[in-house]
């Protein structure tokens, strides 16, 4: 066995951290967290150009061809400092599930501009009703010539505020059983009928919900056959499941055993509190189990094996004990863990209160808890559907 | 990065697998209740080579590596193999390092499981003690007639087990313990002092907490098994409870924490040559994590079957007791964390050490 994530990954890892040091400011940090949109144009297109944002997708189509290890390490970095990574996620998705199911158009159109970070998307699955159901889409796309006419609402519309399309999964017929009438269309988000709102989050990320009134698309920006949008939808969400939030737990878990080794006001350091070294100890564990959870999904992909259900399994443990790590300690700092960032008195740098009011996300977007653990229990234990 | 067992390690696992599927099953387990050690068992352990497995060849050992040794404990903790895998493992290797002429060592390399180990406890467990002159329950301690002790920075072994332990005391798990008495100044054999022996010691309750983490890991195993096959044969309302959430949920929980608990295992025994700085933090935790997903899986494997699963009829409360005999006898997972938070951020007390999370490259 060999647990390294090898000689190429750790090389991304120098390389992220110089460009984070040069390009990524503690300043830029709290605006983006202020901001709480998940992208930042200016910043995205220094990563483009140093060619971070092709840089898993396949050499034949003029990516990067990195390995899933320095992708991964790519992420990591960004995500544990804090970088405004989102739009850099969808669009690694969405550049390569284009690369792999789109059209020769999409391929010289789309591609190149994506890769160069002229144009980004959002990810338009969920609408107001429907979001654990996504194959219950009923936002319509009806054939008008050689274009389409969509009508309908999203909702949680991450980054649509800041991109030129969403990746919008649509119904196109009704015939058949739900997942069997869908289809995939690159709509724009700068023309007629389309409008966008914004929606504010407990946890400071902003999303979006967006209005869809006879939006006109071409044909030609449809990806995958009409009726048969389903199985790329599939791809792309297999793609962020394997994934979870191990980077932001070890964040946690390094600054809250970095306070617990100062003297608080008291004079002494909380790590000699038995129970906070026992919930250090178990948020190490949890951090841990996380990160060998994601490096296997990763290796899995990497060998080109079957995840079955192992991509559920990465993101359900991390975004649960992430979240249940973060309302312990909550209960065990005190009230000044309720303070944010930069308050008089605020433990840590508000990362008490940044994860409580943050981690419970984590077990609802891209396929809740409680969805991972259904397909869990069907792939890897064969226990019958359950509803 | 490569997360297979290679060729060699396939062959260790089918090899044990196969011996103790015929040898031991859990009428196997069941009968030896009284003793909470098979002697026949342990034959067939010691003609696979298990007793010498770790240690050095000139010790008449095999030379493998932890994660070999942790395959086993592993397969032991599936089958709930009564035999003293652990100790006679972690104590050979102790005894070869500090003091290669030992004895004692011939006889554990000769398959006699004669030596066992009273495990440190940092954190002050209630009613036990290790130090000289205690009375500390000792696993296996039945069948040793010798514990290897740490008494402040003296490393000995109390020899003499006749006048030393007290009758088999039973316990939840079943186990062949024994209170022993360390007292060091009598029939005491000193094997190291000073630093020396401190690392000696600490490396041992290393090794026998990856080695159990190991072990838990397969009782989780088997138990979420016996819970998933009841959950689809058990038919309520008319369909088989396994597809009420309620129950698939839970068990689907208890396969992710079993996944990462053996990644850990893994990890921490690869780490032994490949990342030594995080070796002993990894063992800690591989313990850790072990106890707590054995203990929660026996647990809803046995809430799965209902009512059966209390009647000592069926299997799982097997697993349900020794996950937490396994686990509460080196103090237990709330105490190790403790632990895991010293190894991770205060190595030398000094505050001042680098976190040790993160991993190799
Ligand atoms: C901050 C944020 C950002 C997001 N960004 C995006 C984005 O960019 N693009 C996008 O398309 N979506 C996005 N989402 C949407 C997200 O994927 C959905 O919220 C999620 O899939 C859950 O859907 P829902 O909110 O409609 O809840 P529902 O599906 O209504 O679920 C409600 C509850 O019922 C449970 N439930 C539902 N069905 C079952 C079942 N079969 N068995 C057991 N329990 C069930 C759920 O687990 C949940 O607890 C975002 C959400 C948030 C909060």
């Amino acid at each position: 066995m060999d647990f390294r994530l090898g000689e190429k990954a750790e090389e991304v890892k120098q390389e992220i951290r110089t460009f984070l040091a040069e390009n990524f400011s503690e300043e830029d940090r709290k605006e983006a967290a202020e901001d709480g949109g998940g992208h930042n144009w200016e910043l995205y297109r220094k990563l483009a150009a140093a060619g971070w944002v092709s840089a898993g997708w396949p050499k034949e189509y003029g990516g990067g061809g990195r390995d899933p290890y320095e992708i991964l390490t790519l992420y990591w970095e960004l995500c544990k400092a804090g970088f405004p990574w989102i739009g850099l996620l969808n669009n690694g998705f969405i550049g390569h599930t284009l690369m792999v199911m789109g059209t020769d158009y999409h391929r010289e159109h789309f591609v190149p501009k994506i890769a160069s970070g002229e144009i980004a998307f959002a990810l338009g699955y969920s609408e107001p009703g429907s979001g654990s159901d996504v194959a219950g889409a009923r936002v319509t796309a009806t054939q008008d010539g050689d274009d389409w006419l969509i009508n309908g609402e999203k909702m949680w519309t991450t980054t649509a505020h800041t991109a030129q399309y969403i990746f919008m999964l649509t119904r196109t017929s009704t015939q058949d059983r739900p997942h069997r009438g869908l289809s995939i269309f690159l709509v724009p988000t700068d023309v007629e009928g389309v409008e966008i709102n914004a929606i504010h989050t407990m946890g400071g990320e902003r999303s979006n919900g967006v209005s869809l009134t006879d939006v006109r698309v071409p044909d030609a920006n449809r990806v995958g056959e009409v009726d048969k949008g389903w199985s790329v939808v599939r791809f792309a969400l297999g793609l962020e499941q394997a994934m979870g939030y191990a980077d932001l737990q070890e964040r946690f878990i390094q600054q809250a055993g970095a306070w617990s080794l100062e003297a608080g006001p008291d004079g002494q350091r909380p790590f000699d509190d038995a129970r906070i070294k026992e919930q250090l100890g178990q948020t190490a564990v949890h951090a841990e189990v996380s990160r060998l959870l994601r490096h296997r999904s990763t290796w899995l992909a990497a060998e080109g094996k079957d995840l079955g259900g192992k991509g559920a399994m990465t993101k359900s443990f991390s975004g649960t004990s992430y979240l249940d790590d973060a309302q312990s300690w909550m209960d065990l700092v005190g009230p000044a863990g309720l303070l944010k960032e930069d308050e008089d008195g605020a433990l840590a740098g508000g990362n008490f209160d940044e994860a409580f009011r943050q981690t419970p996300v984590n077990t609802i977007y891209g396929g809740t808890v409680e969805i991972l653990r259904s397909l869990v229990a069907e792939v890897d234990l064969g226990l019958p559907k359950s509803r | 990065m490569d997360l297979s067992l290679d060729e060699s390690q396939q062959i260790l696992v089918d090899t044990f697998s196969e011996m103790l599927e015929k040898e031991c099953p859990t009428t196997h387990v069941r009968d030896h209740e009284d003793t909470g050690f098979s002697e026949s068992l342990w034959a067939q352990y010691c003609e696979l080579g298990a007793n010498a497995m770790g240690l050095p060849e000139a010790a008449g050992g095999l030379e493998m590596s932890l994660l070999d040794l942790g395959l086993v404990a592993n397969l032991s903790g599936r089958a709930l193999a009564p035999v003293p895998f652990l100790e006679v493992a972690t104590v050979g290797r102790l005894l070869a390092k500090v003091a290669p002429e030992d004895a004692a060592l011939g006889a554990l390399a000769g398959g006699v499981p004669a030596a066992s180990i009273a495990l440190p406890r940092p954190h002050a467990v209630l009613g036990t003690s290790t130090t000289s002159g205690g009375r500390s329950l000792i696993p296996f301690g039945t069948i040793a007639d010798q514990v290897v002790a740490l008494d402040g920075d003296i490393l000995y072994v109390a020899e003499n087990g006749a006048s030393r332990r007290s009758e088999r005391v039973q316990d939840i798990g079943a186990g062949a313990l024994a209170h022993w008495n360390l007292d060091r100044a009598s029939d005491a054999r000193i094997l190291a002092s000073g630093d020396e022996a401190v690392a000696a010691m600490r490396r041992a309750d290393a090794e026998w907490k990856l080695l159990a983490g190991f072990w838990l890991t397969g009782i989780a195993q088997r138990a979420l098994t016996i819970g998933s096959d009841y959950a689809r044969e058990r038919i309520q309302f008319g369909v088989p409870i396994g597809g009420f959430q309620a129950i698939a949920h839970p068990l689907a929980e208890c396969a992710i924490r079993i996944d990462g608990a053996e990644l850990l295992a893994q990890e921490a025994a690869w780490a032994d040559t490949a990342d030594p700085d995080r070796f002993e933090m990894l063992c800690s935790m591989a313990f850790a994590w072990g106890s707590q997903t054995a203990i929660r899986t026996a647990d809803i494997a046995l809430h799965t079957h209902g009512g059966y699963g209390f009647s000592t009829e069926y299997d799982i409360q097997l697993f349900y007791r020794r996950a937490r005999a396994l686990s509460s006898i080196a103090g237990g997972a709330k105490e190790e964390l403790q632990t895991v938070a010293e190894l991770c951020f205060d190595r030398d007390g000094s505050g001042k050490a680098a976190s040790l999370l993160g991993g190799a490259q």
